[in-house]
């Protein structure tokens, strides 16, 4: 009857959860009030230092070389024939950071902004974000 | 007219002490799963949770799958649960003597539980779904096991309280709950009894299907066995009965083996120490469910109906079996 | 009137961690006929593989599993390399040895986890979990990903091991010779556990080696087979591997759950070994041999021919073969074999004389990744899919091989 377990299951009473706890301990009357507040929220795990997040998209910078469409796995960049530029489909993007390599002014780079779901569908596509001083990869 | 007077303040004691029950149960079930999660080092959910899931689901239709036996299918859920609720009234709580103590005794307790047990097992069959009926006759086959070294534990207490001349009835939980019978056997006796007491434990987890023994239910075999079908009001209540059993045997065990009470302390039967025994009763309770429910069923794997099956009939019966004779030399010889 | 009835386990049953659908024959709880259905999760991997060049299927591949999604990246860049004939730097492969391995541990910890949860041992399941964080933390400070590390590139790899690193992985290390133990004796000593896997799901070494079982499953029955032994890749001609049977450290191969149980378990060990050998012996030097891209890609694009890639992954062995044609960006034709595809025809097998609560365990016990599996499906054009008997596949290869041969002239 008595086990490894027993003990050890008895020691674990007395130390501390493992678990990453959910922002709010419950459902909150309204979400929108709720995210607006981040301070009461039980604030995400950070992420590692190499973590790739959403784009950043210089667009200044851009030379409109079409080679990061070439690489990209995910189809989530788009061109404009017109401004030879182009826009970045966030909800597409699987974050894999080839177009950032294969870009030749370096004008993409991987931010380490992970909360980037939405229910608004245009506010995930990135179409400049002005110049990046750090590079989180660096 | 004083007769019909005990009558009325029996059925206001009743309902009062059942709904006292309802709601413990529900909370030390939060408390057991609170605790669960605590030695799994997870946080758990709130201790209200099943008092939540119940009124959630209360709220919910009941779903009849076409293939069922509606009429057993729907008569099922009540009918266990009512079952498992008149266990209380015939367990004393502390000091206090049970409601109906006069009409019932621990025979009653067994088969209304097992009663219970068949309710549920029914319900499985009637939902005419072949992954319930598998949990219902797992139910029955488990059931028909630990039947046994019970049986053998009531009667050779039973025949210890007669023989040793403690107060009461003999089958009567009151005899037990007012006096240790560890105090009116010798030390043969007492090894007996420890045999006795790990036998009943080892049922407990089988008769309220959790633990090791959570094969009728069996949630990555079977799909939670005979309740697949069950949805509402029917969920809610059979989620009640789950609770309540567990909260009854506990208490069964607590009655029979922990007669400790501050009434036996302070030699008297003053107010303040029904009162006292009274919360005291509810605290040896859940002392006794965290110990042999919530431990046992954290701390160990499932095992297989067959495994089960042996367990009980051969080491569990073996147990109580040596357990009687123990007593029988200590009683006889002295 | 028949005795027996039949019972689905799956396609979505909690015991199973994947959809796949196992129609058992029952006679009272004895399982006497047994049924496996796949084609749940099929999702046309290497049809979309077509319409993108090699740099872009890099990260199709990955998403083929995301347990052993390492493994498939590398046999898929493994069969580019092959074919177009680029040579990797030493340090490349010894850091894609790094994250095989340290993608071993993650992926038998998750398995060990599971199995116990199948078995209703939660405690067991959850000691698990929490033992693979610290795993998957390192991957994350390696690759910036959890899962999907999008770590590997043609002719080497995308980031390097730096020395902050290489110290927190022995750290890990370390963490893992301590902790793990423990683990390993609350499953392996519990009498539950025993009671529930010894005897259970039993494939002899005979019947593993006609239906070609690999891996840890093969392993378990006692077959001596490890592709990081018999064909060496990438660091492991430095390093020697001995694959892990259960007869040199339990006296017998039963070929049970518990064999598998114990061969992985052996396995996180022996990976730590390997892990920490390859830290002593990284060498200095590039990490990739061609950090241009668009050289890279260009140099895809004149390639043509046929390449292959096997290597050993946490379930089996991983087989992809790819086929390029030259003045051609995307990939002409990609096939992948993985390795549950191999351990899964045993399935029927294993069943022989278990009992359903068996079930869910023994369809665990292979550490089934059965989106890795599914890599074809017929259906009649209508929705409705269908299974094609051997010489009808037989004759549809024929036919699409004509037809392509056709299209090539």
């Amino acid at each position: 009857m008595i086990t490894r377990m027993v003990p050890r299951l008895l020691k674990h009473i007395c130390l501390r959860f493992v678990t990453n706890l959910f922002p709010a301990p419950h459902m909150p009357p309204s979400l929108t009030d709720a995210l607006a507040e981040p301070a009461a929220l039980t604030p995400p795990v950070p992420v590692g230092q190499r973590f790739r997040g959403r784009l950043n998209y210089d667009r200044a910078k851009c030379i409109g070389c079409r080679l990061c469409l070439r690489v990209c796995p995910a189809n989530a960049t788009d061109y404009i024939p017109e401004e030879k530029k182009i826009l970045i489909h966030n909800d597409r993007c699987c974050f894999c950071a080839q177009c950032t390599e294969i870009c030749p002014v370096k004008c993409l780079t991987m931010s380490g902004d992970c909360m980037i779901s939405s229910y608004a569908r245009k506010e995930s596509v990135v179409t400049d974000t002005g110049p990046v001083q750090t590079d989180v990869k660096a | 007219m004083a007769a019909i007077f005990m009558l009325f303040l029996k059925f206001f004691a009743g309902v009062a002490l059942l709904a006292l029950v309802v709601v413990l149960a529900l909370l030390f079930d939060g408390a057991d799963r609170v605790a669960h999660a605590r030695m799994q080092r997870r946080v758990g959910p709130p201790v209200f949770q099943p008092v939540y899931d119940i009124l959630k689901l209360a709220g919910k239709e009941n779903i009849v799958p076409r293939r069922a036996a509606r009429f057993f299918f729907m008569l099922a859920p009540w009918l266990a649960l009512v079952s498992t609720l008149m266990v209380f009234l015939y367990i004393p709580v502390g000091s206090f003597p049970a409601v109906l103590g006069t009409e019932g005794d621990m025979i009653l307790i067994v088969y209304l539980l097992a009663l219970s047990g068949v309710a549920m097992a029914v319900g499985g069959f009637a939902s005419g779904n072949p992954i319930a009926s598998i949990g219902a006759g797992r139910e029955i086959t488990l059931m028909m096991s630990y039947e046994f070294p019970l049986a053998i534990v009531i009667t050779t207490m039973a025949w210890v309280a007669h023989k040793c001349g403690m107060e009461g009835s003999p089958f009567s939980l009151e005899t037990f709950a007012a006096s240790s019978v560890w105090d009116a056997v010798g030390k043969a006796g007492d090894f007996g009894l420890l045999c006795l007491f790990l036998s009943l434990v080892f049922v407990v987890p089988g008769e309220i299907g959790k633990g090791p023994m959570d094969i009728p239910e069996a949630k990555t075999e079977i799909l939670d066995g005979f309740i697949i079908e069950y949805s509402g009001v029917n969920l809610a209540l059979f989620k009640i009965t789950f609770a309540l059993r567990s909260f009854a045997m506990a208490a069964f065990v607590t009655s029979l083996f922990v007669p400790a009470s501050f009434a036996g302390l302070l030699g008297g039967w003053g107010f303040a120490a029904a009162v006292l025994d009274f919360l005291l009763y509810w605290v040896k309770v859940f002392v006794v469910q965290m110990v042999f429910v919530t431990l046992m069923r954290t701390a160990f794997g499932r095992l297989k109906i067959w495994q089960a099956s042996r367990f009980y009939v051969m080491r569990v019966a073996g147990l109580s079996i040596a357990g009687m004779l123990l007593l029988s030399i200590d009683v006889l010889t002295r | 009137m028949s005795t027996t009835y039949k019972v689905p386990i799956g396609p979505v049953h909690v015991g199973l961690k994947e959809p796949v659908t196992a129609w058992l024959e029952l006679d009272g709880e004895r399982i006497v006929g047994a049924r496996v259905r796949p084609g749940a999760i099929h999702r046309g991997i290497e049809f979309m593989a077509r319409e993108r060049n090699p740099i872009q299927v890099i990260y199709l591949s990955e998403r083929i599993c995301g347990i052993c999604s390492f493994s498939h990246v590398l046999c898929f860049i493994r069969a580019i390399e092959d074919l177009a004939g680029m040579t990797v730097p030493v340090r490349g492969q010894y850091i894609r040895t790094l994250v095989l391995e340290l993608e071993r541990v993650h992926s038998h910890l998750l398995w060990a986890g599971v199995a116990c949860y199948t078995i209703g041992f939660d405690s067991a399941f959850h000691l698990g979990m929490q033992l693979r964080e610290r795993v998957m933390d390192i991957l994350e400070l390696l690759t910036g990903n959890r899962v999907n590390y999008g770590v590997a590139t043609f002719g080497g790899v995308r980031w390097d091991v730096t020395p902050e690193l290489a110290k927190a992985m022995r750290e890990m290390i370390r963490y893992y010779r301590r902790e793990f133990t423990p683990f390993r004796d609350i499953v392996m000593d519990d009498p539950i556990a025993h009671a529930r896997m010894r005897g259970v799901g039993v494939l002899t070494g005979e019947e593993a080696v006609r239906y070609s079982a690999t891996g840890p499953t093969a392993r378990a029955s006692g077959l001596r087979i490890d592709l990081r032994k018999s064909s060496p890749y990438e660091a492991y001609g430095d390093i020697p591997v001995e694959p892990i049977v259960p007869q040199d450290h339990f006296g017998a191969a039963r070929g049970d759950v518990l064999d598998r149980f114990a061969v992985r378990v052996m396995e996180v060990y022996q990976s730590l070994d390997v892990l920490e050998k390859v830290l002593d012996g990284l060498p200095e030097g590039p990490y990739a041999a061609e950090a241009n891209l668009n050289k890279v890609l260009a140099s895809l694009k004149k390639a043509e021919g046929t390449g292959w890639g096997i290597i050993e992954a946490p379930r089996g062995d991983d087989t992809h073969v790819v086929h390029l044609k030259g003045g051609d960006e995307n990939v002409y034709w990609w096939k992948v074999r993985a390795p549950t595809y191999a351990n899964a025809v045993s399935w029927p097998l294993m069943f022989r004389g278990n009992e359903l609560a068996d079930a869910p365990l023994i369809i665990n016990s292979i550490d089934p990744c059965i989106s890795c599996m599914e890599r074809m499906m017929v259906t009649d054009g209508r929705g409705d899919p269908r299974v094609v008997t051997r010489a009808e596949l037989l004759e549809r290869c024929r036919r699409k091989t004509f037809d392509m041969m056709g299209r090539r002239a």
